[in-house]
């Protein structure tokens, strides 16, 4: 229909004719009034239907028990929030998504602007596109792939890894079935998986700053470390908070893959988390009133250190 | 500019520092490199090994012969060319969908008036903070009632919506054309959906084709959606396909074949990478994403 003034523009239609198929003014002001929401009708739906209803619809889910198979849905009130107290999965998931906070959120936020800070003084070298393209490579492949690349190297008895390990004298190590070290493992893989995204990041926000306020602090006699220290940094705030804030909501998201894969949460729960600990009850064990209840309460913590993180954080962030 | 400025100021000897520090900063960096690359060289490396060498004491990175029948194994063995063919279809038609849906309402955002624009927008952005894991129990179960369990339509339309970062960066393109752009196409006419086609897509072509690539990664790389909605073992994507490979006792000792499946599986967007690396860094350069 959005074509029909363009036709009518044709030279070949007769001025008879097109007097009958022209719209009128007020039909064409009309669809033009119409016609913004028609462009953002199918993404406005869409979001409705997968994203907006689904948080209704699970807490809705949330009060009742049933085990997907069942016709009948039992109503339960509020005891799917209770009974997590209770369960000792789900206390293990807990300090699973902890020791995931508190490892992988310094070293995906940190080690990556190290690292950036470490490539700026060779950014022009022939290299550096080459070193880019290393750095980055896992980000672009799956996590299952990549986690099952690592399952052959964390192999215990032809695993490259304990074979290079023999050498310094080493014995072999279970890596993913002893729960001193499965945790590790995970860390290891999700280090790997996602330093480069963030380097990425760094970098083009380092290469941002502009070089007039960076040549002025040259011209002073500052060292590149307090240019580095006292200009860059500073200038690149945003992208850390950015960084910082998305961390925090996908870091126990993002391991899934490598704990599905390498695994499957154990050995005696030691590489669990809250994620995987929902993925269990709403897909292995059906539960998906319980299940449904840790989505919304998931939700709403998401939100919480969404908020702290801006209430908090963002002052500290020079913007502009 | 910035090294002539400092080289006119520091003494020979911070000169020598500096360099000596370069030459530091290039060792780290290629050891970091070497770790980064160590799993897809040895993944290589086991793909073309015969049995008897992947199950050697030695740990040798080049292989004493080729044995490329690891690939036509991996074929034969297990249903890697269906798990091809459904991670390209549900690739390549979740990206189509994702850029049909985004690039109208982006246009809509960015350069037309409409009353509620800045709540609708609002309501696309906020979509960016619900995890996406949090509404995967909901859409598994309207999935399975509307009946699109292990079909690709399951998986592809409920991943449609999460494309509010794509609606993001189109907008910040489209802002940045001029508004003379739009004025002459209202001049001669132009409907808003003629704009949008003939003045407006024409222009932002970049950064479609880079939303393209990562939309296209996106849903090469998905895992725990299609897992639960592709239960047939022939129905999986190589995503998630192949971790299957390790609950299967005879599979567990065919590490070669199972490497040359991975090795099909992280290809594509290594080499879609590799090709579009200057695109795709300077989309997120210029996106504003930076701060």
């Amino acid at each position: 229909m959005a074509t029909l003034p363009a036709t009518t523009q044709g030279a070949e239609a007769s001025p008879i004719v097109s007097a009958h198929t022209r719209p009128t003014a007020r039909w064409y002001q009309l669809r033009e009034k119409a016609t913004p929401y028609l462009l953002i009708a199918p993404l406005i739906a869409l979001i409705l239907l997968f994203i907006y209803w689904p948080l209704v619809y699970q807490t809705y889910l949330s009060f009742f028990d049933w085990n997907f198979v069942r016709p009948d849905m039992t109503w339960v009130g509020l005891d799917n929030y209770t009974r997590l107290a209770d369960d000792p999965r789900f206390i293990r998931s807990l300090d699973g998504t902890w020791k995931y906070f508190v490892t992988l959120i310094p070293i995906q936020v940190f080690v990556p602007l190290g690292i950036a800070m470490l490539l700026w003084p060779i950014r022009k070298s022939k290299a550096q596109r080459g070193y880019q393209l290393m750095l980055f490579s896992p980000t672009v492949i799956a996590y299952s792939v990549g986690a099952f690349l690592w399952l052959w190297i964390f192999n215990p008895y032809y695993g490259v890894l304990n074979k290079v390990l023999e050498v310094f004298g080493i014995d072999a190590i279970k890596w993913l079935s002893d729960r001193d070290y499965a945790i590790w493992a995970i860390i290891i893989v999700a280090t790997w998986k996602t330093l480069g995204f963030h380097l990425l990041l760094y970098m083009a926000a380092l290469e941002a700053v502009p070089n007039d306020v960076v040549e002025a602090a040259q011209l002073d006699g500052a060292s590149n470390w307090q240019i580095m220290r006292s200009i860059r940094f500073p200038l690149i705030s945003p992208t850390f908070f950015f960084i910082m804030v998305t961390t925090v909501i996908s870091v126990n998201d993002d391991v899934f893959g490598a704990i599905n894969v390498m695994t499957e949460g154990g050995p005696f729960e030691s590489t669990t988390n809250i994620i995987y600990y929902l993925y269990q009850q709403g897909f292995e064990y059906f539960q998906i009133g319980s299940a449904a209840a840790l989505s919304v309460l998931l939700f709403i913590a998401t939100l919480f250190l969404t908020w702290i993180q801006f209430r908090f954080g963002e002052r500290h962030v020079h913007y502009g | 500019m910035a090294s002539v400025a400092s080289t006119s100021v520091s003494s020979p000897s911070s000169r020598s520092s500096e360099r000596f520090g370069k030459i530091g900063a290039h060792a780290i960096v290629l050891i970091l490199c070497f770790l980064t690359v160590f799993p897809f060289a040895w993944m290589l490396s086991t793909a073309v090994k015969e049995a008897d060498q992947v199950f050697t004491q030695g740990w040798n990175l080049i292989p004493e012969s080729l044995r490329w029948a690891n690939f036509s194994d991996a074929f034969s063995f297990f249903p890697v060319a269906n798990w091809l063919w459904n991670s390209l279809g549900i690739s390549a038609l979740t990206t189509a969908g994702k850029i049909l849906i985004s690039v109208p309402a982006a246009y809509a955002f960015s350069r037309v008036e409409f009353t509620g624009r800045k709540f609708f927008f609002a309501f696309v952005l906020a979509t960016m903070i619900v995890p996406g894991v949090v509404t995967t129990v909901p859409n598994y179960v309207m999935v399975s009632k509307l009946g699109w369990m292990d079909t690709w339509t399951g998986v592809i339309l409920p991943s449609l919506p999460g494309t509010a970062f794509y609606v993001f960066l189109l907008r910040q393109n489209i802002m940045t054309l001029p508004q003379e752009l739009v004025d002459a196409g209202r001049v001669d006419g132009a409907s808003t959906v003629r704009i949008l086609i003939d003045l407006i897509v024409p222009n932002i072509k970049p950064t479609i084709a880079v939303i393209t690539i990562l939309s296209f990664l996106g849903a090469w790389n998905q895992y725990l959606w299609p897992l639960l909605i592709l239960s047939d073992f022939e129905s999986k994507t190589l995503a998630t396909g192949m971790p299957f490979f390790t609950a299967n006792q005879e599979a567990a000792q065919m590490w070669g074949p199972m490497m040359a499946t991975a090795t099909i599986a992280v290809l594509p967007p290594l080499v879609i990478y590799a090709i579009f690396q200057k695109q795709i860094i300077n989309t997120f350069v210029n996106s504003g994403i930076k701060g």
